[in-house]
């Protein structure tokens, strides 16, 4: 049996963690690990930037909060880049795909609560919005 | 015992240049990056980079391990490549990369990670790792 916590925020500022607490249309999902998980045992994270400003950066996730076990968990998971265009010129848009480790394997703490922020390092590119969604499983 | 996941970034900015990635976003000094007690192997190492898009070339990114927390001795890895035709109006994404590696690690010791544009100069590229440990 597995449980799934999806969430997602903004990013709107380089070297800033920000936790990720909304998801859509859902304001506040539950952070608490659901009873009976012990595991996060897969990882599904996706980032995209407008490119806005000219830059590069890497995407990174924490995981930590009282449910987790192991310290604090960090993961990179992505990056973009861009570059000014000329006068009169449009970018092309950038598609961001998605990340995956299939065996994550984190030892979580069931009823206690997650932790799960987000960071862009690097030289800003504008505004971004990053997804993530834990697996829960035993 | 399950997986640990420790991560380090930062900024590639000449060519081929040895580049230490030594931050790790709103850590600025997150001090080294040591092997946690217990684990005895480097099952996988995840890896981000993203360039600029600054400069009409092509280049491939290397990420180097070191230290003594690896008693085989150093690994260098390919990681990626990018590359523009122009140097204006290039805006990318760059997905992650989880690469099963397998390799002995001491705990408690320290790994280095260095990052490095090969081929032509990309620009600024920024380049995260992820080390992932099991027991």
């Amino acid at each position: 049996m597995s449980r799934t916590i999806t969430v997602e925020g903004d990013i709107n500022a380089i070297d800033s963690r920000v936790l990720l607490t909304g998801q859509g249309s859902v304001t506040a999902p539950s952070l608490v690990v659901p009873a009976g998980m012990t595991k996060i045992n897969k990882i599904i994270a996706s980032g995209g930037a407008d490119g806005l400003a000219a830059g590069q950066v890497v995407f990174f996730l924490r995981l930590g909060g009282s449910a987790v076990l192991g310290g604090e968990q960090t993961i990179v998971f992505g990056g973009e880049g861009s570059i000014a265009v000329q006068a009169g010129s449009d970018a092309a848009p950038s598609l961001g795909s998605y990340f995956t480790i299939d065996d994550a394997d984190i030892d979580i703490r069931a009823s206690d609560s997650i932790s799960i922020a987000a960071e862009m390092a690097g030289v800003d590119v504008g505004d971004t919005t990053v997804g993530i969604t834990l697996v829960y499983g035993k | 015992m399950s997986k640990l996941y420790r991560s380090r970034e930062g900024d590639i900015t000449a060519v081929d240049t040895k580049t230490q990635l030594s931050t790790l976003g709103s850590e600025t000094a997150p001090g080294p990056l040591v092997v946690p007690a217990g684990m005895k192997t480097l099952r996988a190492v995840i890896t981000a980079f993203a360039s600029n898009f600054a400069v009409a070339a092509d280049g491939t990114i290397l990420v180097r391990l070191e230290g003594p927390g690896l008693p085989e001795g150093p690994e260098t890895i390919i990681v990626g490549s990018s590359g523009a035709a122009t140097a204006t109006g290039g805006h990318g994404s760059f997905t992650g990369n989880r690469i099963e590696l397998n390799l002995p690690v001491t705990a408690t010791n320290e790994i280095l990670l260095f990052a490095e544009n090969a081929g032509e100069d990309l620009g600024t590229v920024s380049v995260g790792v992820t080390l992932e440990f099991s027991s």
